[in-house]
């Protein structure tokens, strides 16, 4: 199907694709499906878009990659609402945001994701050592910025 | 909203199977204890509104957000797999 996007203009994507967060997005729960995109080749960030809302897309991550010792906790009626019979069909993603030069994300409310099913739901934990802003990554400094 | 009073030790029931139990009132502090299916979620809700303010202001970033990103952090995607099936 072709969706717009206010970022990537119009884009062909294939129906298979489409990813449904039955609850939405905490703030945002009339949206429901999105797609899976890469940043740019091989990057750790992907864009979240929504199908049906051009201007909706969220920079997602894994979030093993900066942060080792994250775990979200995984109850067997939140595995079985999302269909999620063993955890390998299982992925996290944590969205990201961008404060001055550094890269957060949000550690506390973690998208949990069927790969399987393509069924995905934003989880609230309530563990207080994960955040809705932990650093990830510091962003290089521009070089015009540096001559600046 | 409806408001009721109760002391320590009382109760509420919601529907058939959620109780809110208030266990202890010191000052202004009040401990709840609550009973509910496990498939119902309770959250403190300013956790819950952070990560909706969280959401809000993520929703809110450009395109040429990723621009600056490190080359190294490639490698460390290419050493995992998990993502080939959703993109």
């Amino acid at each position: 199907m072709l969706i717009n996007t206010t970022r990537f203009g119009r884009m062909e994507i294939d129906d298979q694709r489409i990813m449904t967060f039955p609850k939405g997005i905490l703030g945002f729960s009339r949206e429901k499906q999105y797609v899976l995109m890469e940043a740019s080749k091989d990057s750790c960030f992907f864009w979240l878009q929504a199908i049906n809302r051009p201007d909706l897309a969220f920079v997602i991550t894994d979030p093993s990659f900066f942060v080792s010792s994250y775990r979200v906790p995984l109850n067997s009626d939140q595995m079985r609402e999302l269909g999620i019979e063993i955890l390998d069909d299982a992925q996290v993603f944590v969205i990201v945001n961008k404060y001055d030069n550094t890269l957060t994300g949000n550690l506390q409310g973690p998208l949990v994701i069927n790969t399987k099913d393509r069924l995905g739901e934003q989880l609230v934990l309530s563990d207080r050592r994960f955040t809705t802003r932990m650093n990830l990554v510091e962003l290089s400094v521009p070089l015009e910025a540096v001559s600046a | 909203m409806l408001v009721l009073s109760r002391q320590r030790d009382e109760a509420i029931v919601i529907g058939d199977d959620i109780e809110i139990t208030i266990v202890d009132i010191r000052g202004d502090k009040v401990r709840l204890g609550i009973n509910a299916p496990r498939q119902v979620k309770v959250h403190r809700k300013e956790v819950y509104e952070a990560i909706k303010r969280e959401n809000t202001s993520a929703s809110q970033v450009g395109r040429n957000v990723l621009d600056a990103i490190d080359e190294n952090l490639r490698e460390a995607r290419k050493s995992s797999n998990g993502y080939s099936q959703l993109i």
